[in-house]
């Protein structure tokens, strides 16, 4: 695990103009991310949010019995903690570091305090905040309606888009709780995946072999939380000050 | 021109400070909406944002064009179409009128121009925005764990406290649509309810007849929500 990292390899900070983020900057704090590690309990108060570099968190939803259902995957397109700027002080999720790395975290305060001067920082993070929505939505979806072996492509791919990287170190308990099944029932998709030669699956150790053919074999939510993430950051180029909507409506 | 001086009946619009909620007033348009109505496909650009007031309305989810479940209810307590607010032009979900009623519409680039000028109206629409977010992560957390009966509680409480009434229509296939079951699960469920004397029904007008037992039928996840926020 290589210990350079830079804040700007988060795709949000790398979008702030130069002005913004020489003024979150200095407050930035480098710190290590480990398989496992509880970042946010449900339930408790926000001092940091978090912007990861190298590293993959699972957000959890906990229900009152303990069960837990996949909400979202945060990794270097995105921040942990928006609920802070929508005024709550609490989270609702669990957020468990899924794939070890780094990342920068921020004081609660410092980050309300830049949003509130409603310039990029806060069209960013709300921008960020619709296409989260999107994919805790198709995460919903994906649950209820496709088999397992699809849900773990989706998985897969969305944290290997995020990690920008080709291996993954799998913990089956973790993935487990993301997809709501059995430790039993991750070994047998992850089965599956690697005799169609889609990737290996050693020690662990998830390694992409072919990924158009796990694209193929994904559900449609795979690309529909690609697309979201896609177009929503996609028209604010690094540094540009300027939030482009697009086309008006026309009524 | 709305006259300025009734009570609001959306909490959002109500929160508001009296002057800048008169200030936009003028962009304010009060509409009647029909249960049944699609005020906006999943996909299709943003035309209105909604207030409902005595309407209730329902956020769901297709796949393939099919109707998957409803992600959330949003009645008096909120306003459709946050995506504007957020930045983007499109909606992901289809909104659909589940209750005939009034709300106040707002054209969406308006909305959007206010919401970025206007930091009283920006904290009271995020504050909706989270609530949202964590209906539907619930929704999310309960269609995959939960039975249908207490699901069925679940939602039946949370439309009653956003038409803050006991009695209201809706139709088995309209919950089916809403809790992404088939109708005959609905039947099942609403039976063993009725069964229990917690509710009655008849030809799609539902009759809450039990609300503390309700409550007891429905599982934690209303508690949860309605509980973290207060009632709607």
């Amino acid at each position: 695990m290589t210990t350079s990292s830079l804040p700007r390899q988060n795709h949000l900070l790398a979008a702030l103009p130069s002005a913004e983020f020489k003024r979150l900057e200095g407050d930035l704090e480098l710190v290590p991310l480990s398989l496992g590690e509880v970042l946010y309990e449900s339930g408790c108060k926000l001092s940091y949010v978090y912007f990861p570099t190298t590293s993959i968190v699972s957000m959890l939803y906990v229900l009152e019995d303990g069960a837990m259902a996949e909400v979202a995957i945060i990794g270097n397109e995105g921040m942990l903690g928006i609920f802070l700027f929508m005024g709550g002080e609490t989270t609702p999720s669990r957020a468990v570091v899924q794939s070890a790395g780094w990342g920068y975290r921020l004081k609660a305060e410092r980050l309300n305090a830049e949003f509130k001067r409603a310039g990029p920082l806060m069209r960013l993070l709300l921008r960020y905040t619709q296409a989260l929505i999107s994919q805790i939505t198709q995460t919903a979806v994906c649950n209820r309606h496709h088999s397992i072996d699809q849900q773990l492509c989706r998985w897969v791919l969305l944290s290997m888009d995020r990690l920008s990287s080709d291996t993954l170190l799998m913990t089956q308990d973790l993935i487990a709780n993301m997809l709501g099944v059995r430790r039993e029932g991750v070994a047998e998709a992850a089965g599956k995946l690697q005799r169609a030669g889609l990737i290996r699956y050693s020690r662990g150790r998830i390694t992409v072999l072919d990924r158009v053919g796990l694209e193929l074999r994904a559900c449609e939510c795979y690309a529909v939380v690609k697309r979201e993430f896609d177009w929503l950051l996609s028209d604010i180029p690094p540094g540009d000050p300027q939030h482009v909507l697009g086309p008006s409506a026309s009524d | 021109m709305l006259p300025s001086h009734l009570p609001i009946a959306n909490k959002i619009l109500a929160s508001l400070p009296r002057s800048e909620y008169q200030r936009i007033l003028p962009q304010l348009e009060v509409v009647q909406l029909t249960e049944g109505e699609v005020l906006c496909e999943a996909g299709a650009l943003l035309r209105y944002v909604y207030f409902p007031c005595t309407a209730l309305l329902s956020l769901l989810t297709l796949v393939d064009a099919v109707e998957v479940f409803a992600v959330a209810l949003v009645g008096r307590e909120g306003v459709t179409s946050v995506a504007c607010a957020l930045g983007s032009q499109y909606s992901p979900f289809r909104t659909l009128v589940q209750s005939s009623g009034a709300a106040m519409r707002m054209k969406a680039r308006v909305f959007t121009a206010e919401f970025r000028a206007n930091a009283a109206l920006r904290e009271v629409v995020l504050a909706y925005v989270l609530q949202l977010t964590m209906q539907i992560s619930q929704t999310s957390a309960c269609n995959r764990f939960h039975v249908i009966e207490e699901r069925l509680a679940r939602w039946l409480l949370m439309t009653r406290d956003r038409l803050s009434s006991d009695h209201f229509h809706m139709t088995h296939e309209m919950l089916s649509q809403l809790l992404g079951v088939r109708r005959v699960g609905v039947t099942h469920a609403a039976y063993a309810l009725k069964q229990r004397r917690l509710i009655d029904y008849s030809r799609g007008a539902i009759d809450i007849v039990d609300g503390i037992g309700l409550q007891a039928a429905a599982c934690s996840c209303y508690r949860m929500v309605e509980g973290r926020h207060g009632k709607a």
